[in-house]
């Protein structure tokens, strides 16, 4: 699988603020990918350095082979992008929005445009000041994907649309897919993203959390519940084995996440007396998310290694 | 057919298809040789990614559930649905042992358990009467 995005050892600051710290992947062909993060995390600066609209302190990003400051004209020919407040010009109608739009574009794309306002159901003559705020997004979706784009990048795309609107975006966004192109969103909706998505990255506070097919990472990580039977004692030696990403403590119950957990060691643990209850599930994208942006509550957890452990004290800041 | 997708239940998407189409073909809502909607046309209408819906097919074919015809799509496979009723008893099987494997741990005694398991078959069957 060839890379349609790379972006390596990325940091950008604004001021004295770091928003992007050290950003490695590489965004892999053919699979919808996700990138998950708070209001503030870095991933519109992402994708805006992504297209070239920034330029970065460090770090190099290619996108389809290209560099998007170097090559920016070619780039915008075989990348589809929709931010998340599209400008369009106001006293254009729907035609002449996507009319306008053609001549940077190969033949086809009136066509192309005409069929996807059409699926959409989309007034041709009305003007982009009279159009509802999900009209005007599904008018800069069809501009963003009439010309068939190899990689379309939407940011966060489906924030406050209705869940009609929100469903054909979906929807576009599957077709497109299944037609073997790439598409890489921004988004907090999690539940979507949970449906749609092949692979996740999770940004917090600039730095990448994880990046991993959808599906490994909920093989890899496993909830556990674990009653203990005396809180202050020290947990199993088992437990050294396994990388604990997040964990919470109320009385006697402690909530963990952690990577690596097998039957071997659930076994062992089911044997050892302080423990009379052992809850093992599969977590679902939420529960990952808020493990790997969360910082540990309980200070039990001072000598493990999870990616949220390193900052424990600027969690606040969102 | 009406197949709902619950990405938060812990079972894998592409495993709910599969039980889903499953238990379609074993209760005759889906028949031998009917051909059902395309990966594309699945992964829009559940709204859930194309290589998932990919996985189920390939999945559901592997077991001979579904065979693809050729430029005609994918069709329940003739004698499938033998084979669902089977998978579906035993999925059946299976959610029951962790019930009851919750209700051991959980303290309650044999005789108990016994109880609660003959009145709640004899409403189910009651129930089941009055709908046919």
């Amino acid at each position: 699988m060839s890379e349609v995005i790379s972006v390596n050892n990325v940091s950008k600051r604004f001021g004295r603020k770091t928003v992007l710290d050290k950003v490695c992947m590489n965004v892999p062909s053919g699979v919808v990918f996700a990138l998950l993060g708070e209001n503030g995390a870095g991933k519109s600066t992402l994708i805006r350095s992504m297209l070239g609209y920034i330029k970065l302190n460090s770090g190099s990003i290619s996108v389809c082979g290209m560099d998007p400051l170097k090559q920016p004209l070619e780039l915008r020919r075989r990348v589809g992008y929709v931010s998340d407040a599209p400008s369009l010009y106001e006293w254009m109608t729907v035609s002449q929005a996507g009319w306008y739009v053609s001549g940077f574009y190969p033949e086809g794309f009136l066509k192309s445009y005409g069929e996807r306002i059409h699926e959409f159901q989309l007034p041709h003559d009305t003007k982009i000041r009279d159009l509802s705020k999900g009209m005007r997004a599904k008018v800069a979706l069809s501009l963003a994907m009439s010309f068939d784009p190899e990689l379309l990048i939407l940011d966060e795309p489906t924030s406050g649309l209705d869940p009609l609107v929100r469903r054909s975006f979906l929807e576009s966004m599957i077709d497109r897919a299944a037609a073997g192109q790439t598409v890489f969103l921004s988004s907090h909706q999690i539940h979507e993203v949970e449906r749609v998505a092949d692979w996740v990255a999770i940004l917090h506070q600039g730095q990448l959390q994880i990046v991993a097919p959808l599906e490994d990472l909920k093989n890899s990580v496993t909830m556990l519940d674990l009653s203990l039977r005396d809180p202050l004692l020290a947990l199993p030696n088992e437990m050294e084995q396994v990388q604990v990403l997040h964990q919470t403590q109320t009385g006697r119950t402690l909530h963990m996440m952690v990577r690596g957990f097998t039957p071997v060691i659930e076994n062992a643990l089911s044997n050892h007396s302080n423990l009379f209850e052992i809850k093992a599930i599969r977590p679902n994208l939420e529960e990952l998310y808020i493990g790997f942006t969360q910082p540990f509550e309980s200070d039990q957890a001072s000598g493990s290694k999870g990616p949220s452990s390193k900052k424990p004290n600027q969690s606040e800041v969102a | 057919m009406q197949l709902s997708i619950e990405p938060n239940n812990g079972i894998p998407i592409y495993e709910q298809l599969v039980r889903q189409i499953k238990y379609a073909v074993a209760e005759g809502i889906l028949v031998p040789g009917q051909v059902i909607p395309s990966v594309r046309d699945m992964a829009k209408q559940l709204t859930v990614n194309p290589n998932t819906v990919q996985r189920a097919y390939f999945q559901l074919q592997n077991e001979e559930v579904l065979q693809s015809l050729r430029g005609r799509g994918v069709a329940v496979c003739e004698g499938a649905k033998k084979q669902c009723v089977v998978d579906r008893q035993q999925l059946l099987a299976e959610r029951l042992a962790a019930v009851l494997d919750e209700a051991i741990r959980g303290g309650l005694d044999e005789d108990r358990l016994r109880s609660m398991f003959e009145k709640g078959l004899k409403n189910a069957i009651q129930t089941g009467d009055k709908q046919s």
